[in-house]
């Protein structure tokens, strides 16, 4: 990796390096970079996912926890002209 | 153990090993209602200290809630007496790349504990009857337990809530237990399991089975071919004791594992650094006061001065490896790579109960060996902890050895939720092999 892309990385990343910073991570990326190449070897497959064992959305059961009456909410509730009065923004 | 000595052997922890990142001060009200001691990595968000993961951009930062795993040992009567210090966000093997303190290891106060959980596993080794909290993400449990001579239990992906740990890399992480042998393992490494709605990944773990045994393993002759001659010595030394207790001992290729690392080091890294986004100054970090910069100058600001240098490293290669154009070269391979991995594991379970390896090529190196390896050594050393952590397997590091005083691990691993025959084995091995005590806890 060359110092120029480190640089753009950095930018992307937000990061400001100074030029030392930029030359040291340059080395130290490119040899890393070099030991990923052995990744082009391995077969390809379409069977993968983002994580190591399945895992699946769950839902939580809806519950009713308060059913107030709508009468006495209408009742209760600050209104005004047939709309409910919130508190001040500002 | 009561209050006053407690109080004593974690001030010594702390002053002589630097073990801790914020610790409760003396005395320690440590009676009636505790059942037990515990420390966590600085990663884990609790109500009553600071949690900065290592990292100086955190300063000052209090949650307002405890971690699962924190919530349930508290329930269950556990004192949380600290939190321990480790690599800024884990990004580290060896406890070094920390802004708050770096541990010592309790058997040579020249050498690291080992990383990231560096500081946990030096609490498990140097407290008596301490359950030390860790996370790993390629090998920070089973590192640090090498290093300083105590187990140390990873389970599978998805068997302990995450929520309140600071993540590092998200479909990696996992939060397991240090201690100094394995039976407060297995006392509360159902504490803190099970599913947890507030963590979408622990919601579909079929129930903990603490049964089951090892009859048998298999040593993949990749992964010990590289190993120092006495890291050799010690480990088939180790092997013969197991085949001794009427382990059957099974030599297999797994070619697929010499994948693992830089499929690892590529995932670890673009998640990383997508997690480390929100250190910029708005909710999270440092805020400046110099109000005339824009946001992309604020927030480089922010983020130049609060992070280390190892942590900017992952930043950058994470960043470069999602970048248009190389995502499918390197993220998507690197996900179909692990895919590989599990299977060769799989097909590795097929012949016997658990792989075994050495935890590490080496035991704990000393400080100024450290300062002098390039960043490619450094990644190298978790060679042996990563495959079964890309491939979300649980796996346990036990002390099998002491090569020149300093204890070296062997790591088991075992199909997914498998937790229970490792810690079966366990049990076993510390029938047959006595673990030694550091100086540093009398």
């Amino acid at each position: 990796m060359d110092e120029e892309t480190v640089r753009k990385v950095a930018r992307v990343a937000r990061l400001d390096l100074t030029d030392e910073e930029v030359s040291k991570y340059a080395a130290d990326l490119e040899d890393i970079l070099s030991t990923f190449e052995v990744l082009d070897e391995a077969p390809s497959t379409e069977d993968f996912d983002l994580d190591p064992v399945p895992v699946e959305d769950r839902l939580r059961d809806d519950e009713v926890l308060a059913y107030p009456d709508p009468a006495r909410l209408r009742r209760e509730m600050r209104t005004a002209d047939g709309w409910v009065r919130g508190p001040r923004l500002t | 153990m009561n209050g006053a000595e407690l109080a004593a052997a974690v001030r010594r922890a702390d002053v002589g090993y630097q073990v801790f990142a914020e610790r409760l001060e003396d005395p320690i009200a440590y009676e009636g209602d505790h059942a037990f001691h515990f420390s966590t990595k600085d990663n884990l968000c609790s109500i009553d200290f600071q949690t900065r993961s290592g990292s100086r951009i955190l300063e000052g930062y209090r949650p307002p809630f405890d971690a699962t795993a924190i919530e349930r040992l508290r329930k269950a009567g556990g004192l949380l007496i600290g939190k321990t210090n480790m690599d800024e966000f884990g990004f580290g093997s060896f406890s070094t790349n920390s802004a708050i303190g770096v541990p010592r290891n309790p058997f040579d106060l020249e050498r690291c504990c080992g990383g990231s959980s560096g500081g946990a596993a030096a609490a498990a080794s140097l407290i008596e009857d301490h359950l030390a909290v860790g996370v790993s993400t390629g090998g920070s449990i089973s590192c640090p337990a090498s290093f300083c001579g105590v187990v140390g239990l990873t389970p599978t992906y998805g068997r302990v809530s995450r929520w309140g740990l600071i993540d590092y890399g998200t479909s990696l992480d996992k939060v397991g237990l240090l201690s100094a042998s394995s039976a407060p393992i297995r006392r509360y490494l159902p504490v803190i399991s099970g599913p947890d709605p507030l963590d979408p990944t622990s919601q579909t773990q079929p129930p903990l089975d603490m049964s089951g045994g090892i009859d048998s393993v298999a040593v993949p002759e990749e992964m010990v071919a590289d190993l120092s001659d006495d890291m050799r010595d010690a480990f088939q030394e180790a092997v013969g004791k197991l085949e001794g207790m009427g382990v059957e001992v099974l030599k297999v290729a797994m070619p697929a594992l010499r994948y693992a690392l830089p499929a690892y080091y590529i995932l670890a890294t673009a998640e990383a650094s997508t997690n480390m986004a929100r250190y910029c100054g708005m909710r999270y970090g440092d805020i400046v006061e110099d109000t005339d910069l824009g946001f992309n100058e604020l927030f480089s600001s922010v983020r130049s001065r609060g992070l280390g240098s190892e942590t900017k490293r992952r930043i950058l290669l994470g960043t470069f490896c999602r970048m248009v154009g190389l995502r499918d070269r390197y993220y998507i391979k690197a996900l179909q790579v692990r895919q590989l991995v599990i299977r060769q594991y799989e097909e590795a379970f097929q012949g016997a109960d658990a792989v075994l390896t050495p935890t590490m090529p080496y035991v704990a190196p000393r400080f100024d060996e450290i300062e002098t390896m390039t960043a490619l050594e450094a990644y190298h050393a978790d060679i042996l902890t990563v495959p079964p952590n890309l491939a979300g397997l649980p796996h346990i590091s036990l002390p099998c050895a002491y090569i020149g005083g300093m204890p070296a691990g062997m790591q088991l691993a075992a199909p997914h939720w498998k937790e229970g025959r490792l810690l079966s084995l366990a049990e076993r091995w510390e029938s047959e092999f006595q673990y030694r005590i550091p100086e540093g806890r009398t």
